[in-house]
């Protein structure tokens, strides 16, 4: 939260804050209240809200990355459906030639989307190693 | 359905059942058990013996229509594939009765209770089984080979033998019926199909051999559970799939399950299977275990969509990501090598 004017009170709650707040519900006052499935899935449903907050953050990049990239590779008529169901099924019809730079752009979209969704997955910090140098 | 609704379900049915094999007039301590996201796991106490129920519950005949069998057998063939096994010496429970979908408990079946550590954060990390975690990858690699040998010609009829092309047909089939969402899944299964190894005879493969469905005590391997994608397939499937990224629990620098190594996967299987499988076969099979990983998520969003679930399937489809990445990761490395 911003500290900038001393003389003023934040009185607007951003997205991640609210979703923050519902996390703080979820895990201080229902989680303990709860037992058995009702407990476990309280944990996911906060776990969740984290995917929400990441996605809405990253989520311009990614869609940014996937139109630059349909842009780029599909042939000119696509047929309709997003970016992303363009690009696959232009693979399925073997349409791409998946070459070095579209698996370049593969693994860039693949480190946003594993920051989303999964950012504790062991694998990440490998490819985030590996692949944020090279881009 | 409720512990009590299931617990007092339990108590009208099960007694002719079990007469004669497990003594007992009722259920006590219904617990469900973590896990399973297409069955329902619970351990119970009928008498003094303690048992394992697995139960479906839902009817999922929608995603049924769709070649491949990422959705698992039916429960009964699924224990008619244990009780095959029980012939082998790998340590599985005993069969006590089956519930077919028409029986007032669903679609069900009623087995032993095996003690040992079924959570692998535990075991995995506590120094309780340290000696168990050396020693396991071999009695893996042991157990496989074993089940490898169960002949084909005593499985249920649904489990039958395939090819590699059909495999891919399928897993194509699947990424159009879930809307070609994801590039990076159809861009590894158009390498799948390029690299794929010279087709071999179809051995009985458990289908969901990982740490999550395996039983541990201080000697080590203890139970293989959860049977429920059995098919056949090339042995070094069932390999790959032990060694997949997403079933190390993080412990990535144990290629095996996140506890052992490949060349005592490897020296276990030759043991008891009588060959000594490639490597390199083993690691394209870890690359098509993150594909499917990545369609059973996918396979859990479509079920959650139809109304079949609660907040833990919506998540999971959101798990397609690790599926994703290590798809990534795994063609890189080959590529590199």
């Amino acid at each position: 939260m911003s500290q900038a004017n001393e003389q003023t009170t934040a009185s607007d709650v951003t997205i991640s804050e609210l979703l923050g707040a519902v996390k703080g519900f979820l895990m201080d006052s229902a989680l303990p209240a709860l037992s058995g499935r009702d407990q476990f899935n309280a944990r996911v449903a906060a776990n969740v809200l984290g995917i929400i907050d990441r996605e809405q953050q990253v989520g311009p990049e990614l869609a940014a990355l996937d139109a630059a990239a349909a842009q780029q590779w599909l042939p000119g008529d696509s047929g309709s459906g997003t970016a992303l169901q363009q690009l696959s099924r232009a693979l399925a019809a073997r349409e791409i030639d998946a070459d070095t730079d579209f698996f370049e752009y593969l693994k860039q979209r693949q480190l946003l989307v594993a920051a989303i969704n999964n950012p504790r997955y062991a694998s990440r910090k490998v490819a985030e190693e590996r692949w944020r140098s090279e881009s | 359905m409720s512990p009590d609704q299931l617990t007092a379900l339990l108590n009208t049915e099960l007694g002719e059942s079990l007469a004669g094999k497990v003594p007992g007039e009722q259920v006590t301590q219904l617990e469900r058990l973590s896990g399973g996201a297409n069955n329902e796991t619970w351990r119970l106490m009928w008498g003094n013996t303690p048992l394992v129920l697995r139960r479906r519950p839902f009817s999922a005949d929608s995603i049924d229509q769709l070649e491949g069998n990422i959705l698992g057998l039916s429960l009964a063939d699924e224990a008619a594939v244990i009780q095959l096994a029980t012939s082998t010496s790998v340590a599985v429970p005993d069969i006590h009765a089956v519930f077919d979908a028409s029986h007032p408990i669903g679609e069900a079946f009623l087995m032993g209770f095996i003690p040992g550590e079924s959570i692998p954060q535990k075991w995995l990390v506590d120094d309780t089984y340290e000696v168990a975690r050396s020693r396991l990858a071999f009695q893996c690699g042991e157990a496989l080979g074993r089940i490898h040998s169960i002949d084909c010609s005593l499985l249920p009829a649904n489990i039958g033998p395939t090819t590699l092309d059909k495999r891919f047909a399928a897993a194509q089939k699947r990424l159009h019926a879930f809307g070609d969402i994801s590039p990076v899944m159809q861009f590894g299964l158009n390498w799948l199909i390029d690299h794929a190894p010279t087709e071999a005879p179809c051995v009985l493969l458990h289908g969901d051999f990982r740490t999550g469905n395996l039983l541990v005590d201080e000697q080590g391997l203890a139970g293989v559970l959860d049977w429920e994608l059995t098919h056949q397939g090339p042995a070094e499937e069932d390999l790959g799939y032990l060694c997949a990224n997403v079933w190390r629990f993080g412990h990535l620098q144990n290629p095996v399950g996140g506890f052992g190594g490949y060349d005592d996967l490897i020296a276990g299987y030759a043991s008891t299977a009588g060959w000594t499988p490639e490597l390199s076969t083993i690691r394209y099979w870890e690359i098509f275990a993150a594909l499917s990983w990545g369609l059973v998520c996918q396979t859990m969003g479509a079920l959650w969509h139809s109304g079949n679930g609660d907040v833990e399937r919506a998540a999971v489809a959101r798990r397609r990501s690790e599926a994703e990445l290590d798809i990534l990761l795994l063609i890189e490395e080959w590529e590199n090598a």
